[in-house]
């Protein structure tokens, strides 16, 4: 049977936080990658954007998302690039709770834009606060990705924050 | 109607089939059941994600709920998203915590697909947070639905998963657990 789900890296965030998760020197034998991601940051919210880097560049995004908070929905274009949400520490009902996102990125080794799929929840133990959604970005330039890099931009990422890296292959 | 105890793929165990290996799939049989469990989840993989195509008994064509309990308990609260084809709602429930949509009997030989990620299972630092994405295409009419659902019970690893549906699983619903490996 061939190898076609394979883990490449990943990453804990450890006690202190991180500024971000990142993985480099990705190796260029898979056709697609997924990165599956519990997270949670020091902001004192009830959720913040999670945002993608490919290759250390956060430029040429463009983001198409239809979210949903409570009875509340909507959709939005951006170009900053989004690819979901991730729990905070304010407000209650919050401890020990971690977004759960998966976030798919197809050809990521060929010579086109590379077009990513993504969806996202936050989930909080009280009325309010959630938010869940799905995401189209697009990075519209050419190179082949070799660096991942996770962040929230301006806040740090909790202890126990994890991004798994997985390879898939269509042969 | 007895619920049905799905068998753990112990066959596949040590061998290299990469990061994405199956646990267990239960087909329900004629007759129908009224639930299917998966027990004693092994902990040796990082996330699970369950793969369904599943059906209600209830008569009449309506689309019913698709329903997850962990370790023996309900979810603790819920969220969706959802769309069929003429609208867009979105709500949440702590009483009703369905985590899909399925159609009813009504719709002969059609059947829902639902997909439930659950991220670090065994993780004990953490309550579960659970992502579902669904749909049913009737031929006509529909239902798409995104759920995420949080479980707070206690941060515990997940050993047991049970689904149901609002009245009984139909025949030939079929449920497929999956673990993906993290080392």
């Amino acid at each position: 049977m061939a190898n076609t789900y394979k883990l490449i890296s990943s990453i804990t965030v450890g006690s202190g936080g991180a500024s971000d998760m990142e993985f480099t020197n990705i190796p260029q034998t898979y056709t697609d990658l997924l990165l599956k991601v519990t997270g949670r940051t020091n902001k004192g919210d009830l959720y913040n954007d999670l945002s993608i880097r490919f290759n250390n560049s956060s430029s040429d995004f463009s983001t198409l998302a239809f979210v949903s908070t409570g009875s509340g929905k909507s959709t939005f274009t951006t170009t900053s690039p989004y690819v979901g949400s991730l729990n905070d520490t304010g407000g209650t009902g919050g401890d020990n709770i971690f977004s759960s996102n998966d976030i798919y990125i197809f050809n990521y080794r060929g010579s086109n834009f590379k077009s990513v799929s993504a969806d996202s929840a936050v989930e909080r133990n009280n009325t309010g606060g959630d938010e869940k959604g799905l995401y189209s970005t697009l990075w519209s330039q050419n190179a082949a990705i070799t660096t991942i890099t996770l962040v929230s931009v301006g806040y740090t990422l909790s202890q126990y924050s994890t991004a798994y890296l997985y390879g898939i292959s269509n042969a | 109607m007895s619920p049905i105890l799905g068998t753990l793929a112990s066959q596949f165990s040590g061998k290299p089939f990469g990061s994405f290996e199956s646990i267990a799939t239960v087909t329900v049989g004629a007759g129908g059941s009224s639930s299917v469990s998966f027990t004693s989840i092994p902990s040796t993989y990082t996330h699970l994600q369950i793969r369904c195509l599943a059906k209600d008994t209830t008569a009449g064509s309506t689309f019913q709920n698709f329903k997850m309990t962990i370790n023996g308990n309900t979810m603790t609260r819920r969220h969706f998203l959802f769309a069929d084809g003429a609208s867009v709602a979105a709500g949440s429930s702590t009483t009703n915590l369905a985590i899909g949509n399925i159609p009813a009997a009504g719709f002969t030989s059609i059947f829902g697909a639902v997909i439930i990620d659950i991220l670090d299972y065994a993780n004990t630092n953490k309550n579960k947070t659970i992502r579902s994405l669904g749909g049913t295409d009737a031929n006509g009419s529909g239902e798409l639905a995104f759920y995420s659902a949080l479980y707070a019970v206690n941060t515990n690893a997940i050993t047991n998963l049970s689904f149901s549906a609002d009245s009984n699983l139909a025949q030939y619903t079929q449920i497929a657990l999956y673990g993906i490996k993290g080392a």
